[in-house]
């Protein structure tokens, strides 16, 4: 079986984070850069179905600047096969609609018979682009994946539901699915694997020469919220302080 | 003495036994061949005099259980007198007429020490056996939940009641056979103890024919045992007695317990990295294995296994053992070893278990490094097979993105700096020291404490030095420990640029860990720096008069030495020094019982900071119950990790109220 790994390189959550001046983008000299978290699920998915059968392909797909070699090699490193680096240079592309449809060529010269991608990136959070590419490519879409069964033309998925609710789903193949983190353990690449990577195929193609549509949606501007903490003394009798807790739980958390 | 036919089947004896025996200690020696990275035999017979040194001294055997120690001594004293006494007693049995040195001083000198030592060595192995026979002495005894192999476990008991009574019988028939000599040659009073018996054979009124008689049979015995016993040598424990020296004379030098050589990860050729099976471990800890006399004094203070974890490393060098004598023919002759070591030599929670403390290397009478095949075995966990804690990964995540073990932001490291008068290398240019605060001294709330504590000290010193701020990265320690090569390696490299870029020769550090790594296992990739703990520097400054703290520290104090500078780094009297500068005359540091070389590691070292291994009590408890013991109101430290631990300790016993834990240098920056 052929798989696709949609892998993006975001700024690392603890990072701290400084606007440029112009206001349009963050300043990168000195932050710290990893793979989106439900992108290392995506990967670890496709390679255990791999495993599981015994034969097939995994190949990663990157949009992004150089910096996100780091991130390739990475997912390499992990056990993908090869991969594809659809290179762009700041002004980053944000509109879910023309990056789908840039994924969207590459894919479809490759044809896989899965495509996975992380439920949503970590740092501008659409939750898109899963959904679109499998619309373009005509593929049966799920979301919000916690398991996946290979069922010879069909595959069979646990989808999150909420308040607790699951639901399997049986789809023709081939499918896009988007991967909810925590669905398996994701593994540690083995030196072996970190060496054999640094031999393995990585295609560059130009995210400007493959755009065929016009952006949808542009950045205005970048601010950064700075939440602000305050701290509430409770004070009374030990039964005004409960009554004053059980409120606040009920009232402001909102614990039921 | 003997007669023909005697001397006939005495040399047949003699050929059968060596050749058995030469069938055996040839697949002993191909065994430890085995190994990787081979053994310079050259050079391990140049380093002779080391051998001997340690054998004839036995000083390494009183490092502890110094009563023990010395009965061993006289022991392994009178064996060695009585290699010359069997060489004496073969050339008497078969030479007609031969006596050595008879009516001669030395002969009589001679004959008074071998008597001695024949009744001290008896009443030595008669103790040695009285206590792991009869009085059971626990310190002989591996504990549940320690993997102990079926072989081990009874092969141990077995073994020692073959050893200890071969060395009864031996001994005690040459005794036997001395004092018949004695009756019937009349008494002989250099031998006092020989002649006390012969007048019991007197008493008897055996005729001369008998004693004579008596004399061949204890002649045999004592000698046949030997012969007997020695194709046995190999299987036996107590090849310990050449095999211990020997693992002296082939020891590598390390810079410290815990550096091993750096690994070539860009070999394409290299099928192995670490140890997975026997045969990956070097040549030399294969030979532990056959020096390890399962004295069981590595478990003493092993922090794991004090706590109830599942590794000791007595057993650890007992399995392999076991596993030689039980795969010995196979194992020789170059058969792949059956299984993983993680599947028979320990567990894979006693691999994790180990906080690479060093007591075990430290303490181990023959030289054995049970550590180091721990660090070996983590290796290959890491780097092959990608088998290790859920946090450990998290941690290598955190290093690899952030530069830290905490997972902080690289841009916030030098926030600690803010408002203090700290240079910044950047800014600076150059300076002679460079200050190390490391990701604790960095990040956490205590470590940054001591950071602040140290500047202060530093600037009133006046000391020309900067921090690399926010170009510090981790050194790599917990990755190297943990067996993460490939990411210390990384780290390494990145920090020696740096240290390349401006000029850096000088370090000081509050953290061991550091230190061992910037000094230690930096230095064995090529880059040799002077790296100084703080507790060193500070006391140079004391020494020097650059800084002339107040002497007010009236309350009762207790210091917990940290591994990675104690026995890591062989310093114990820096810390105690400043510590002492301090406290007003009359007050004096109250020890533990665990100190110095015996201290008790708190747990965090070797990775341990950062998963928890559940089984059994938790180290830091343990130390800092001991603490509690001395009354002492403040524990000191001087070790980031220590800091965290005992503060976390310090909380959990209930004592945040009334007992507080600080580094020395908050100690002295607070009197300045």
């Amino acid at each position: 079986m052929k798989i696709c790994v949609l892998v993006k390189q975001i700024p690392g959550s603890e990072a701290t984070f400084n606007v440029t001046p112009d206001g349009r983008w963050i300043q990168e000299s000195g932050l710290p850069f990893e793979m989106n978290e439900s992108d290392i699920y995506a990967l670890e998915e496709a390679l255990q179905i791999r495993e599981k059968m015994g034969e097939g392909e995994v190949f990663v797909v990157t949009l992004g600047p150089d910096r996100c070699q780091k991130t390739i090699r990475e997912a390499l490193a992990k056990g993908a096969d090869r991969a594809i680096h659809i290179k762009e240079e700041a002004p980053f592309c944000t509109d879910p609609l023309t990056i789908a449809s840039v994924f969207t060529q590459v894919i479809r010269e490759e044809n896989p018979e899965l495509v996975l991608s992380g439920l949503q990136s970590d740092d501008l959070g659409f939750g898109q682009t899963g959904v679109l590419i499998g619309e373009m490519l005509g593929m049966t879409t799920a979301t919000l994946v916690v398991a996946t069964e290979i069922q010879d033309e069909d595959i069979r998925v646990k989808r999150e539901l909420e308040a607790g609710w699951f639901q399997w789903q049986t789809m023709k193949l081939p499918a896009s699915l988007a991967i909810q983190s925590g669905l398996n353990t994701p593994r540690y690449p083995s030196l072996r694997g970190i060496m054999t990577a640094r031999k393995k195929e990585i295609k560059d193609v130009s995210f400007n020469d493959l755009r065929n549509v016009d952006f949808l949606q542009s950045f205005k501007k970048l601010s950064i919220q700075h939440a602000e903490k305050h701290t509430e003394m409770i004070e009374g009798s030990v039964d005004e302080i409960v009554s004053k807790l059980v409120n606040v739980f009920k009232n402001e958390i909102r614990i039921n | 003495m003997l007669y023909p036919l005697e001397r006939i089947i005495f040399v047949l004896v003699v050929l059968v036994s060596l050749g058995l025996s030469w069938v055996t200690f040839s697949k002993m020696f191909k065994v430890i061949g085995r190994g990787a990275d081979p053994i310079d035999w050259k050079k391990a017979f140049l380093n002779l005099p080391k051998g001997l040194g340690v054998f004839l001294s036995q000083r390494t055997l009183f490092k502890t259980r110094p009563i023990v120690g010395g009965i061993h001594a006289v022991v392994a004293w009178g064996f060695t007198l009585y290699m010359a006494v069997n060489v004496v007693d073969v050339l008497y049995g078969m030479i007609p007429g031969f006596h050595f040195l008879p009516n001669h001083i030395m002969g009589d000198i001679y004959r008074f020490f071998v008597d001695i030592f024949s009744i001290l060595v008896l009443i030595g192995v008669k103790y040695f056996m009285f206590r792991r026979f009869i009085a059971k002495d626990q310190n002989l005894v591996v504990k549940e939940p320690v993997l102990l192999s079926e072989s081990a476990r009874n092969g141990m008991r077995r073994d020692s009641f073959i050893v200890g009574m071969f060395i009864l019988c031996h001994v005690g028939f040459r005794f036997i056979g001395a004092s018949f000599e004695v009756a019937i040659q009349g008494h002989d009073w250099s031998q006092p103890a020989a002649t006390l018996l012969s007048f019991l054979w007197t008493e008897l009124t055996m005729t001369q024919a008998s004693l004579a008689v008596g004399e061949h049979v204890s002649w045999w015995l004592a000698l046949g045992l030997i012969l007997a016993f020695l194709p046995y040598f190999p299987y036996s424990k107590h090849a310990h007695l050449f095999m211990g020296p020997l693992n002296y004379m082939v020891a590598k030098e390390r810079r410290s317990p815990a550096t091993l050589e750096i690994m070539d990860l860009e070999d394409e050729n290299a099928e192995q990295f670490g140890a997975s099976k026997l045969e990956h471990l070097p040549q030399k800890e294969l030979l532990d294995g056959y020096a390890c006399i399962m004295c069981n004094r590595c478990q003493d203070l092993c922090p794991a296994y004090i706590t109830g974890k599942e590794l000791s490393p007595s057993a650890l060098e007992i399995n392999k053992r076991y596993y030689f004598n039980e795969h010995l023919t196979s194992f020789a002759n170059g058969e792949e070893s059956t299984d993983p070591l993680y599947k028979w030599m320990l567990t894979e929670e006693a691999i994790w278990s180990c906080t690479t403390c060093g007591y075990c290397v430290e303490v181990c009478p023959v030289g054995n490094e049970p550590m180091v095949d721990i660090l070996r075995i983590r290796q290959d966990l890491v780097l092959m097979e990608s088998n290790f804690p859920q946090e450990a990964m998290d941690v290598f995540n955190k290093i690899e993105t952030y530069g830290n073990p905490w997972g902080m932001s690289p841009q916030d490291r030098e926030k600690w700096t803010e408002g203090l008068d700290v240079p910044i290398m950047r800014e600076k240019g150059s300076a002679e020291y460079l200050y190390w605060a490391g990701c604790a001294g960095a990040y956490d709330d205590r470590g940054k404490a001591i950071s602040k504590s140290v500047v202060k000290i530093l600037n009133e010193a006046n000391v020309d030095y900067a921090v690399l701020g926010n170009e510090e990265t981790c050194t790599g320690d917990s990755a190297r420990r943990i067996g993460n090569e490939y990411l210390f390696q990384m780290q390494a490299t990145q920090n020696i640029e740096n240290f390349e870029k401006y000029g850096v020769k000088k370090i000081i550090t509050q953290c061991p860990h550091c230190l061992t790594t910037l000094k230690n296992d930096y230095g064995e990739m090529g880059a040799e720096l002077d790296v100084i703990h703080h507790s060193q520097f500070i006391g140079q400054l004391l020494a020097d008069g650059k800084i002339k703290p107040e002497k007010n520290l009236t309350e009762k104090v207790t210091f917990h030495d940290a591994c990675y500078l104690g026995r890591h780094l062989g310093e114990y009297d820096a810390p105690r020094e400043v510590l002492q500068s301090v406290m007003v005359d009359g007050n004096d540091i109250i020890e533990m019982d665990r100190t110095k070389e015996q201290s008790f590691c708190c747990g965090a070292g070797g990775g341990n900071m950062w998963y928890e291994i559940k089984t059994g009590k938790r180290m830091n408890i343990e130390r800092f119950e001991e603490a509690i013991e001395t009354g002492a109101k403040t524990v000191v430290t001087s070790c980031n990790f220590c800091m965290i631990m005992m503060e976390d300790s310090r909380k959990v016993t209930g004592q945040d109220e009334t007992m507080e834990v600080v580094d020395i240098a908050e100690l002295v920056a607070a009197r300045i």
